[in-house]
């Protein structure tokens, strides 16, 4: 099993952000601001000393949500002062940007880690869309397009040009050049249909972040695995990465307690921009794929909140979609999630929402001491075959 | 916008379309015959196209000692010299991108700027061969089956056309003497390779990049080995723009230089 | 006198970078580039600990000139590995890119930094614009948009929209936002006269590189003090940097022989495919926005093959020699000019990174504390007029 550690480095300093898009950011204290920023770079360079393979940084705009817009202005320092964690970049939003910016930011970072980048393409959220002023229904298009040309600009021999639909260039040699030939390792999300074909095609990691149901995850895991012996080869259970919120504690009350004021905080505070934006484009435009599947999705997300409160926290963690607990029954409960997915791969949110800090160290420091040791083997032996068809 | 011509050069006749307004350019086919089409028509809005029926295709007679890429080569340079009197732009696709260069190598005098589209006869030894299974060469072919224009050519036509193949280059699909003079090839050129195409291999244009002096290599994406018919505002849009400005090309114009729209 | 230290982290492992634009990148090996990167980042914070105000990086694209296509991503670094430094990012070159990005990515290294932000925007020379497919013509008008709208994104108490000629955005507020209020400090090339002026339009510090002669760029902070008071402000020396090749050695022949050297790699091997897109650019375009301008440019390139090394020396032109000389070329540059910074490029083409360290030692040990007095007492108007 292989620990990814991610960290959207929110801005917690306000206690309610409101519906407004985007979020004013008059709320910003610069100060506060400094600490957080500080701290979190911090946390995450200790998270390799903790045991964690990746340590993941994404982009967000315009909002407390995180404080990346650039993600990779993070992932540059992380790279530079840690020596044997993957620098997962989770991710460069595509649609929105120059993808040889993408390319040429990603290739720096692969040379300032040695070769350690895991490169993450995103197709973002569509708030993101909405900062940028570009077209939600334009966004796998672009991301299509946008994946060819930087793989193009990664490891073609000879400078070349590019006239597609949403891109052109006369002339492209991109200078440095990645480590990691022909290209560096990648993770694109695999929750819905076109973009799992996506990651299929690129032989990316398939990330099923923020898992809601355990069938609909296996399900997804099926569809991943089926696309890519389509596209003539076939993963391994180390292609599969789940996301879940993680919060260790000396008893499960005290971690359940942390974690759901996370939550609260999470959804309540640093979520509600974010959904007026989603509102918006869900309804002028067609960002989710067919009208069945943005009925599907904007239920899904609408009622993830909801649906929290439908759900017990109590019954959330049965269902194994936390990680919540002692150390002991965070042990058994990612040996569950494996039995049940195969996943050899888990990115474990920490940091929900306003946590403080301290908990979030504590809850690394249980990882390294006793519930990475306890659940490294698991898929050491794996057989391919063997995971969740 | 073509009309039909015929051309008297030394050896024999040579049948032509020609029409547009602008520069000459000579277009090279390939193993289809001349083929008008809407991405050469929006082309012709810019350049005068002067597109030859080479000798044994489209019903036409074969020429005697007109019977190898280099002999080829250099019946066409008599047909520039003959038709526009000075050196010429060349445009070839697949089998006429091959012959073009060609052209090139034997007659750096009588060619302008060089364009290969989608060329064939580069295939390194260690690429495998394109696929014969109908379904698949039809994806290696089309990017968009439905834009080709509807076909006008007898099926024995079409079949006499593909042999005409092998008359001129044999069995090989890697022209190692042609590969080993690419150094001699002095004019600008622009090598275009639409990102589907199956028939020609990346490592082909990648070597054409690599060893001709001043070359361009352009991915045309969502195009595939008929660039022409799947991208024909991509295909027009690029290739004038290259004959007109040259090396500046590169440049952007801002406002100055407007797209043409897809659909056409 | 304040000291900005600029290393534009060139990859030296080429030998012939030929004169194709853009130069192939099948000469960059991975290994070299990961050392090299690295060293260059020691070098960096290192100028930190040798005494440097400021610590800089820049945008090169598609060349080994410069391995940074973001510099954003080093100065991030460079933040956080230092305590006092200004982190000069000279920087974005803004026609290129998302202005709203470069707002908030000078945003978060303001964060990052504690505040220590200095802001460059920059125009970029042709190639980049080559590199980005983006027409060099609209360089200018990109430039006065984009600079109005990065300083509304970092400083307006209220969301907003933007429809613009070049750029429109519906709905703008930048998380997180700058540390320095109203926001940070800004810096500007003003080495034409349409740079300078635009430098003072916009309130930024100038930095002056490449200078031909003190008279010329005498001439040239006259117009950028001029322009500032029609705009009603006035700039002290400190807006006043002044840049220049640095090399410090026991002896003048030693510095002279690893400059030159430096120099020539730098102008023969790294320059090569630049020069090329150049000439594209000002054969076909109106890049240079003043008509005298393309051939001041070409004459500027022209002028430093013509003059001998030791005259460039002799003119001040470089600052090369002993320590003591240093000492000296530093005096007589503020004398000229009232300067009130100077940007010294130490890393030039494929000096040894053992000779760079060399040249930070001595300015740490003799050359900084002989100088740092410089213009302390400055009267604003004391500074060339």
């Amino acid at each position: 099993m292989k620990y990814s550690y991610t960290h959207h480095m929110p801005y917690t300093g306000i206690d309610r952000s409101g519906q407004d898009w985007p979020v004013p950011n008059k709320q910003f204290d610069p100060q506060v601001g400094v600490d957080l920023f500080n701290r979190y770079i911090d946390d995450k360079v200790y998270a390799e000393q903790t045991g964690f393979d990746w340590i993941g940084c994404n982009e967000h705009h315009m909002s407390p949500y995180g404080l990346m817009p650039n993600p990779n202005l993070v992932g540059a320092v992380v790279a530079n002062r840690t020596k044997k964690a993957g620098i997962l970049q989770s991710g460069n939003i595509v649609p929105i940007v120059n993808p040889i910016r993408v390319a040429e930011e990603y290739a720096m970072l692969d040379v300032m880690s040695g070769g350690r980048l895991v490169a993450g393409f995103m197709r973002g959220i569509p708030h993101e869309y909405v900062a940028y002023n570009v077209s939600p229904d334009e966004s796998y298009a672009r991301m299509e397009e946008a994946m060819a040309l930087i793989k193009k600009a990664w490891s073609e021999p000879e400078p070349f040009g590019w006239e597609g639909e949403f891109y052109q260039y006369r002339a492209v040699s991109i200078w440095p050049k990645p480590v990691q030939q022909p290209f560096p390792e990648m993770v694109m999300s695999a929750t819905s249909e076109r973009s799992t074909r996506l990651a299929a095609k690129h032989r990316a990691v398939a990330g099923i972040l923020a898992l809601t149901d355990m069938d609909d995850g296996r399900a997804n895991i099926a569809r991943f695995k089926q696309f890519s012996r389509e596209e003539g080869w076939e993963p391994t259970n180390d292609h599969i990465m789940v996301g879940l919120n993680c919060c260790i504690a000396p008893t499960y009350e005290e971690a359940k307690k942390i974690l759901e004021e996370g939550q609260e905080y999470f959804f309540g505070v640093l979520g509600g921009g974010i959904r007026t934006a989603q509102n918006l484009v869900v309804q002028k435009t067609r960002f989710y794929g067919t009208s069945e599947e943005a009925d599907k999705l904007k239920t899904k997300f609408v009622n993830m909140r909801s649906g929290m409160k439908t759900r017990s926290f109590d019954e959330r963690v049965e269902m194994g979609l936390m990680i919540c607990g002692t150390p002991e029954m965070a042990v058994e409960q990612i040996t569950r999630l494996h039995k049940e997915l195969g996943n050899n791969r888990l990115g474990l949110s920490i940091k929900i929402g306003n946590i403080s800090d301290e908990h979030v160290t504590r809850t690394q420091d249980y990882l390294r001491d006793i519930v990475f040791p306890a659940t490294r083997h698991l898929g050491e032996s794996d057989d391919p075959a063997q995971a969740a068809e | 916008m073509f009309n039909e011509k015929t051309s008297k050069v030394a050896k024999g006749s040579l049948k032509y379309l020609t029409g547009g307004s602008g520069r000459p350019l000579i277009h090279l086919h390939g193993a289809g015959g001349v083929r008008p089409n809407p991405g050469l028509e929006a082309l012709g809005k810019n350049v005068t196209l002067y597109m030859p029926v080479l000798p044994g295709f489209d019903g036409t007679s074969t020429i005697d000692g007109v019977d190898s890429m280099e002999t080829l080569a250099d019946l066409v340079a008599d047909f520039i010299d003959k038709e526009i009197g000075e050196a010429a732009d060349i445009i070839g696709l697949s089998f006429g991108g091959w012959l073009g260069a060609w052209v090139a190598v034997r007659h750096p005098d009588k060619v302008g700027q060089l364009c290969l589209e989608n060329p064939a006869g580069f295939r390194p030894d260690s690429v495998p061969a394109p696929s014969s299974d109908p379904e698949t060469r039809k994806q290696e072919m089309y990017a968009y089956p439905d834009r080709v224009p509807a076909e006008t050519k007898s099926e024995e036509m079409l079949a006499q056309n593909r042999a005409m193949l092998a008359h001129y280059h044999g069995d090989t699909s890697f022209d190692a003497d042609l590969a080993g003079q690419l150094g001699k090839i002095e004019c600008l050129t622009m090598i275009m390779h639409g990102t589907r195409d199956g028939r020609v291999p990346e490592e082909a244009v990648q070597l054409l990049k690599r060893d001709i002096p001043r070359s361009h290599l352009i991915y045309v994406y969502d195009a595939a080995h008929s660039l022409e018919t799947d991208q024909p505002a991509r295909f027009a849009h690029l290739v004038s723009d290259f004959m007109e400005r040259a090396e500046a090309f590169l440049v952007n114009q801002g406002a100055a230089g407007v797209r043409p729209q897809q659909v056409l | 006198m304040r000291f900005s230290y600029t290393h534009h982290m060139p990859y030296t492992g080429v030998t012939d970078a030929g004169q194709d634009w853009p130069v192939p990148n099948k000469q960059f090996d991975a290994e070299k580039g990961v050392e090299m990167f690295d060293r260059y980042i020691e070098d960096k914070i290192y100028a930190e600990q040798a005494g440097f105000d400021w610590i800089g990086s820049n945008e090169h694209h598609f060349s080994p000139y410069g391995m940074m296509p973001n510099p954003n991503l080093v100065g991030a670094v460079v933040a956080n590995r230092t305590r006092r430094a200004g982190i000069l990012q000279s920087g974005n070159i803004v026609p290129i890119s998302n202005p709203i990005r470069i707002a908030e990515e000078y945003a978060m290294l303001d964060v990052m930094s504690g505040g220590r932000l200095i802001a460059g925007f920059m125009r970029g020379i042709p190639h980049e614009y080559v590199a980005y497919n983006v027409s060099p013509d609209e360089s200018y008008g990109r430039m006065y948009e984009a600079i109005e709208l990065i300083k509304k994104a970092w400083s307006s108490p209220e969301p907003f929209g933007w429809e613009g000629e070049f750029y429109q955005f519906r709905a703008v507020s930048i998380w997180p936002r700058p540390v320095q209020k109203p926001y940070p400090r800004i810096l500007m090339s003003a080495s034409s006269d349409a740079s300078a002026r635009l430098a003072a339009e916009v309130g930024a510090s100038a930095g002056f590189l490449r200078i031909a002669d003190f008279d010329s760029a005498r001439n040239q902070i006259k117009v950028y003090r001029d322009r500032a008071k029609e705009c009603g402000w006035s700039p002290t020396a400190d807006d006043v940097m002044i840049g220049m090749n640095c090399c410090i050695a026991p002896t003048y022949e030693e510095a002279k022989e690893i400059l030159q050297n430096g120099q020539k790699y730098f102008f023969g091997v790294l320059g090569g495919g630049i020069r090329t897109a150049q000439q594209l650019v000002v054969q076909k375009t109106r890049y240079f926005k003043d008509a005298g301008a393309a051939e001041k440019f070409a004459k500027k390139t022209a002028v430093q093959r013509e003059v001998s090394f030791d005259e460039r020396v002799e003119r001040g032109l470089i600052v090369c020699g002993t320590p003591e000389m240093a000492i000296d070329q530093i005096r007589r540059i503020h004398g000229e000019l009232g300067n009130g910074r100077m940007n010294l490029s130490v890393k030039i083409g494929n000096i040894a990174d053992h000779h760079v360290t060399r040249t930070l030692d001595y300015l740490r040990d003799v050359v900084f504390p002989a100088v740092r007095p410089l213009g302390e007492d400055n009267d604003p108007a004391q500074a060339a007029e």
